[in-house]
């Protein structure tokens, strides 16, 4: 039980000593992503191999770094050495590294990067590793901080990921966790305050829409009633953004902390956190979370002593991307269907049970404490003048670097896609970004040359701007996105290349919509059954020339009279992919032609003589048996057989299967 | 009672706070919490819906009904079923933006369900003349309305919505009949598309015998004249007393007189005279089973054949066959029960009256064939029998002579699905079989099971035919032989409406000029108990006609109520003790009147 | 046997109507769908109707009123994945285990399922059998997941 500043300090120590500990710490980063390339097999082997050569180690799980291109990641600390990453890790790897490590050996050439101090961003405090015992050839092992991918991060709200055990609510007191929360707390500071400072950060809402929090919070504190809730939003949605997993994977505190604190500032004693059923490990982890935070009376009745009562209760969604939409996670909560209702009336005046709500997304809340601890005016020193501090991004796509990043808000993309992700892979060439999952849209990155054919509309100007320009350089915040056709959403970057075809892509995203809207207003439901059944035919070579005009003109009813934001901003895809891309629409149309490759009613492969070396692995590989060849001949796909899977593309070493 | 209480409420009631709006520029005031589409209807605009129904919340789901808001210089597109109507704020219910946005929607409902009505209207409406993204089969357009009111109004919660996205349905769960619903019906009613129908409707079948006079509901007006004019609920099948949910009538009714908690009550009133008018009840004609009424579901009573007459009844006064069908013959078969040594010798008088009336009724709304099967034909009120002579020329055909037997049995080809009527054609002088598809029995009147008891309450009497007896067929036919007991109409005797009518004005005057004399003449010659010689005995009490004679357990005595007491003498000769005599004929008075004759 | 399972779910969460999702979840583990006679008992113990068990049940694709698989092979389609491919591994596998998307085999060992998004992009395009995840398929690597394990 924490009762007093010494308490905390008592575990602070206790934390950092296992954070730091005075023999060989080895860490694994299991989360999910490091799970899925294998570090559940590479935790197993470094065990193993620990108990086999007798090392006097501590073996601990981490959560994610974000460099998760570079997963399974190891973490290991070595009293007088550098903290060194190692990455791309394998059991066999990992066995040879602990056996090193015994002899007292090193494999600097699979470090990833090596950090030689730690700040603490809470109070600035800095831990220093020495280098007294480490040789030569750890001293040439790169910074962290000093390789691309990590160059321009800025790390608040994933500060601790991948630095401290998840599952240890001291490290995270070590870390300086709960200090902000206990002075709050203790020094019974008024809400006003607390609420003025949220203000003065200008932190806008991470979770899509960007409504300044410190704004909702002040509605909630000043609307009437005595019951009153605080909601985590973990439903994290927009596929291909996955920091709220890896936030409450790798420090569920932070969120924690940050809910209790907006907790005493409105006046609530029951927080919810409305978890994707999809993130078993994530639940796994707050729920440990939330147990060891009542061990110690920060969750519970009277926490830290001053009569404050608060606790949280963890809710798995059913599989539903409309209940991340604020009205319909409240519906879920209350074990109904997830529908939303209209928002006439706000939640933060009647929202779940009727009640005044604050709901706010993962990273909102846990950009809260470190807000707390250092100060609105610090925060809002970060980032651009109308988007405040940093946002965790989650580059995917067709990128060399894969991983999350957190960057200061007005980065360029030209910043994130080249110097961050290091470019594109296989020398292809930049097509696209997607952000903002289905709510967001696509922006131009390469134009590719292609002219737009002559608008064939009726002589009314057309409804949408067509851009051609490249937005390469375009600074990055709320309201950049949200101008140029996307929208911030929860932070997804997909990166698309020339084989990416944005037809396909608009397709994608109301195959995905269709399923995923609740059904309940009309515009919704049979907008995006009708935009997807045009697309189906402009994709399979059935496209007609008044399709542009009749998506443009279902999109903007639907940005009119939907019902919910899913709803409304359906049409974001297919508009922004209109907007940038019209060129390839119009070739789909008119041609016939899917320039990227990817409609299959428009394409058929083919084998490059030229190219082809006989190799017949693509013979092997076709599951329709309909590519014939003789070893060391060019081989000739079967056009009428071929059912355009792709097998032999993926297999074919010499790129000598085309798609035309 | 009820009124009472509703002014009560009125006044606890605070007044209503306002809100003022600009609805398309022109200014109106409604009450708070109310919606635009409150303020609209207010001005007379009419906004279209789909999926508002007022006694349900709204939904907001078809955004049929999507207008402009304009708030300071903030413009946006909302539905006006559920935004509410807030002080300031600018209205527009129609621009091109929004015929857009209603046309859009329209034709992608089209798209669904191409065949609906409400549809097909809206889209005449909006201009629509064929859309753009095809034409479906659907008979559904997902306004929920059949689901909100199930779980909202009714309270039944047996259907609701499936799945999601484009895959959304309403259904039971498991598409299997749910055990909740108590089939009332209100999803049909509420459905706009007509796609939810009840299951029984579906056949078209008519029950002759569940007929109504007026529309099928729970809650109805008896009849159309009925007195008072003032609805009743039928408990078995209103809502409220089956789910405890609804009571859409009590919030609708602009007076608040509707009481749901109300019990039946009994009361005593105290009256100086009453009018019996009971009435009759119709012959059972089960019993006359060779007629085949309750086999034959084309066989009904003439009180059936009148329901299905009644424009405002549930068939809307069309003559309808069980199937549904317009018939193209019909049988009337007078005097059944009456004239008829097994049942009631009496001539029950209406019938062929009656007959007529219908038969004439049939030929001008189906134009079907029409046997009037009769014994004689008694049209002796005035015009009665022009009336009979002009449906003669009508082509009506009277066979006189009783039928015999209704039978399903065919003999010829033109019987086939036929009802059959033999009888015997007394001005022929043949066996005749008539094929008919409807046969109307002009059951007899009789007396109500209950009225004897009734007479004994009021020491009423009655004839042979168990009809109430008047007090002197000529010259007190509207007395009883209990002073302030009048008899008027059928309760008397089988009567048509103006002879009943007749009578009844004389039960009121009767009655009325003992009123307004304010106090009864009673007579002088009653009988009188010495209470001295008075035993108890209480032989005389069982024995007085009049219940005039009561037993004072205190005293151990009999008294007579002088006000009952008619002088009849009876409890005079008695007494065993001679302890009552009586007045006016006391022993020596007699024996003077004797001397006095004789001397 | 169905009762008892259910009431050791509801009195794991001590019959709150908050937790009714996550009950069914238990419940769909546990049966590997959501058979009929376990939501009646269910309405019945906490008295909630049917017609909102049943809407929440089609509602939420984590649950089936049809009986599941052995095993779940989840296929991510985010929108990461689906630029690497995801589609043809979906279709792959659909050849390879001969049922399509959402449909399970008939030696009732494997369903297979598409998912939004499993939160690893960076390791797309992925596939998860049961919670296993598997990153950075390819069509083949997909095919060889479920093939030994067919033959085994």
């Amino acid at each position: 039980m924490i009762r007093t500043w010494e308490d905390l300090q008592e575990i602070r120590k206790r934390g950092a000593k296992k954070i730091h500990p005075d023999k060989i710490k080895i860490a694994v980063g299991t989360a999910t992503c490091g799970l899925a390339t294998g570090a559940g097999d590479v935790l197993k082997a470094v065990r193993e191999a620990v108990e086999q050569c007798r090392l006097d180690a501590i073996v601990a799980e981490t959560g994610c770094i974000g460099y998760c291109q570079k997963e399974p990641i190891l973490d290991v600390c070595i009293p007088g050495f550098p903290r060194i990453f190692y990455s791309e890790m394998t059991p066999a790897k990992a066995k040879q590294l602990v056996e090193a490590l015994a002899k007292g050996e090193h494999k600097p050439e699979w470090a990833l990067g090596k950090i030689l101090s730690e700040t603490n961003l809470i109070d600035e405090s800095v831990f220093n590793y020495t280098m007294e015992k480490a040789p030569i050839e750890i001293a040439k092992i790169h910074n962290l901080n000093d390789i691309s991918f990590y160059k321009k991060q800025f790390k608040i709200v994933l500060r601790n990921c991948g630095m401290i055990d998840p599952e240890d609510i001291e490290q995270y007191i070590a870390m300086g966790g709960y200090h902000a929360l206990f002075k709050i707390l203790t020094k019974k500071r008024p809400q006003t305050d607390l609420i003025e400072a949220v203000k003065k950060s200008g932190l806008r809402g991470r979770g899509g829409g960007g409504f300044p929090a410190g704004k909702k919070w002040e509605t909630v504190y000043k609307a009437p009633g005595d019951v009153k809730y605080v909601i985590c939003n973990a439903d994290e949605g927009d596929p291909g953004a996955y920091m709220d997993r890896s936030v409450l994977e790798g420090d569920p505190h932070s969120v924690m902390e940050g809910m209790i604190i907006g907790a005493y500032t409105i006046g609530s004693n029951h927080g919810y956190i409305y978890v994707r059923h999809e993130y078993p490990q994530a639940v796994r982890k707050f729920t440990k979370a939330i147990e060891q935070a009542r061990e110690l009376g920060i969750l519970g009745k009277n926490i830290f002593g001053s009569g404050f009562d608060f606790d949280i209760k963890i809710n798995r969604g059913g599989g539903a991307f409309v209940c991340g939409e604020s009205t319909a996670l409240m519906a879920s909560i209350e074990g109904d269907v997830g529908e939303p209702r209209p928002k006439y009336i706000h939640t933060a005046e009647a929202g779940l049970w009727n009640k005044p709500t604050n709901l706010n997304n993962v990273e909102t809340w846990a950009n809260i404490a470190p807000i707390m601890a250092r100060g609105a005016d610090w925060f809002a020193s970060i980032g651009t003048e109308g988007s405040k501090g940093t946002k965790v991004f989650s580059l995917v796509g067709k990128v060399k670097n894969t991983g999350l990043l957190e960057v200061p808000m007005g980065i360029t993309l030209r910043e994130v896609l080249y110097e961050l992700g290091e470019g594109i892979p296989e020398g292809r060439r930049f097509k696209a970004v997607q952000t903002g999952g289905p709510s967001g849209g696509c922006l131009i990155v390469d134009t590719f040359g292609w002219k737009h054919r002559e608008y064939l509309g009726d002589t009314a100007p057309p409804a949408v701007s067509y851009v051609t320009e490249s937005l390469i350089d375009l600074p990055v915040d709320f309201d950049t996105l949200t101008e140029a056709g996307s929208m911030m959403g929860s932070g997804g970057m997909i990166i698309m290349d020339d084989t990416s075809c944005m037809v396909d892509i608009g397709r994608y995203f109301l195959n995905f919509l269709k399923e995923e809207s609740c059904g309940k207003c009309t515009p919704c439901r049979e907008g995006i059954r009708n935009m997807l059944s045009i697309l189906d035919g402009i994709s399979e070579g059935r496209g007609k020339p008044e399709d542009l005009d009749r998506l443009v003109e279902i999109a903007q009813v639907l940005q009119d009279a939907s019902l919910c934001a899913l709803g409304g901003s359906a049409p974001n895809p297919i508009l922004s992919t209109i907007r940038y891309f019209r060129s390839e629409y119009e070739e789909h149309i008119f041609h016939k032609r899917c320039p990227a490759g990817v409609c299959k009613a428009l394409i058929r492969f083919s084998i490059d003589p030229e190219k082809c070396t006989g190799c017949t692995v693509c013979v092997k590989a076709c599951p329709e048996n309909c590519i014939e060849g003789k070893k060391q001949k060019p081989h000739r796909i079967d056009e009428p057989k071929c059912i355009k899977c792709g097998s032999c593309q993926e297999v074919c070493k010499f790129n000598a299967v085309v798609i035309q | 009672m009820t009124n009472e209480k509703t002014k009560e409420t009125k006044q606890a009631k605070p007044p209503k706070e306002m809100v003022k709006l600009l609805v398309d520029g022109r200014e109106v005031e409604v009450e708070k919490g109310s919606y635009i589409l409150h303020a609209a209807e207010k001005l007379g605009i009419r906004i279209p819906t789909l999926c508002y129904y007022k006694h349900v919340q709204p939904y907001a789901a078809c955004r049929i009904c999507t207008v402009e808001v304009k708030r300071g210089h903030k413009v946006r597109y909302v539905t006006a079923c559920n935004y509410p109507a807030e002080n300031g704020i600018e209205v527009v219910t129609t621009s091109d933006r929004i015929k857009a946005i209603r046309k859009l929607i329209v034709e992608f409902l089209l798209a669904r369900c191409s065949k609906v009505k409400v549809l097909r209207e809206l889209a005449d409406e909006l201009g629509i003349k064929e859309s753009p993204y095809g034409y479906g089969e659907e008979g559904c357009i997902l306004c929920g309305l059949c689901v909100r009111v199930c779980n909202e109004v009714v309270g039944a919660k047996a259907i609701a919505f499936a799945g999601r996205g484009i895959d959304r349905e309403v259904t039971t769960p498991f598409k299997v009949d749910s055990e909740r619903c108590i089939g009332c019906g209100s999803c049909a009613k509420v459905c706009p598309t007509g796609y939810i129908k009840v299951a029984s409707t579906e056949e078209d079948k008519i029950v002759h015998r569940d007929v109504t006079l007026g529309p099928n509901t729970a809650i109805y007006v008896p009849t159309m004249q009925a007195v008072p004019n003032k609805p009743v609920i039928d408990t078995t099948s209103c809502i409220y007393f089956r789910n405890g949910k609804c009571k859409i009538c009590a919030k609708i009714c602009p007076t608040e007189a509707i009481d749901h908690e109300m019990q039946d009550k009994e009361k005593e009133i105290d009256v100086g005279s009453i009018i019996v008018a009971t009435g009759y009840q119709l012959f059972d004609p089960k019993k006359t089973m060779q007629y085949g009424y309750g086999r034959f579901d084309n066989v009904v009573t003439s009180l059936e054949f009148e329901k299905l007459n009644c424009a405002a009844g549930s068939t809307g006064g069309k003559v309808l066959l069980a199937n549904g069908e317009e018939p193209k013959s019909i049988g009337i078969i007078h005097c059944i029960g009456s004239r008829d040594k097994n049942y009631h010798e009496y001539c029950s008088r209406v019938c062929c009256m009656y007959a007529l009336k219908f038969s004439h009724l049939v030929k001008e709304k189906t134009g079907a064939e029409v046997y009037d099967f009769y014994i004689d034909m008694r049209s002796f009120g005035k015009g009665y029998e022009e009336f009979y002579n002009r449906l003669l020329e009508e082509g009506v055909r009277f066979i006189r002579g009783k039928a015999a037997q209704v039978s399903n049995e065919p003999i010829y080809p033109e019987e086939e699905g036929k009802l059959v009527i033999r009888c015997e054609d007394t001005l022929m002088g043949r066996v005749r079989r008539i094929p008919v598809d409807m046969v109307v029995l002009c059951s007899a009147i009789e007396p109500r099971d209950d009225s004897p008891e009734l007479a004994r309450l009021l020491s009423m009497c009655h004839t042979k035919d168990g009809f109430f007896a008047e007090k002197h067929p000529k010259l007190a036919p509207v007395s009883t032989a209990t002073d302030g007991v009048f008899i008027a109409g059928c309760c008397q005797g089988p009567k048509d409406i103006p002879d009943t009518v007749a009578q009844a004005s004389g039960a009121a005057s009767q009655a009325m000029s003992l009123a307004a004399k304010g106090f009864i003449e009673i007579e002088s010659a009653t009988a009188l108990i010495d209470d001295k010689r008075c035993t108890g005995c209480r032989i005389c009490n069982d024995l007085c006609p009049y219940h005039a004679i009561e037993f004072i357990a205190s005293d151990k005595i009999s008294k007579v109520n002088d006000a009952l007491c008619k002088g009849c003498g009876t409890c005079v000769a008695a007494c065993p003790c001679s302890a009552i005599a009586a007045r006016q004929f006391k022993d020596d008075q007699v024996m003077a009147e004797i001397e006095g004759v004789l001397a | 046997m169905i009762h008892e399972k259910v009431a050791a779910i509801i009195d794991k969460y001590e019959g709150d109507h908050e937790s009714l999702i996550m009950m069914l979840q238990d419940m769909q583990d546990s049966f590997r769908y959501l058979p009929e006679e376990a939501l009646r008992y269910l309405g019945e113990r906490l008295d909630i109707p049917m017609t909102q068990l049943y809407a929440v049940a089609t509602f939420y694709k984590a649950f089936s009123l049809t009986p599941q698989g052995d095993h779940t092979i989840h296929v991510c389609c985010g929108t990461a994945c689906h630029v690497k491919g995801a589609d043809r591994i979906v279709d792959r596998l659909e050849r390879e285990l001969h049922v399509k998307e959402g449909g399970t085999t008939l030696d009732k060992r494997y369903t297979l399922k598409t998912v939004r998004c499993v939160g690893a992009c960076s390791l797309a395009p992925i596939v998860l059998i049961d919670e296993q995840a598997h990153g950075r398929l390819t069509q083949d690597k997909a095919a060889k997941l479920v093939r030994p394990k067919k033959t085994a």
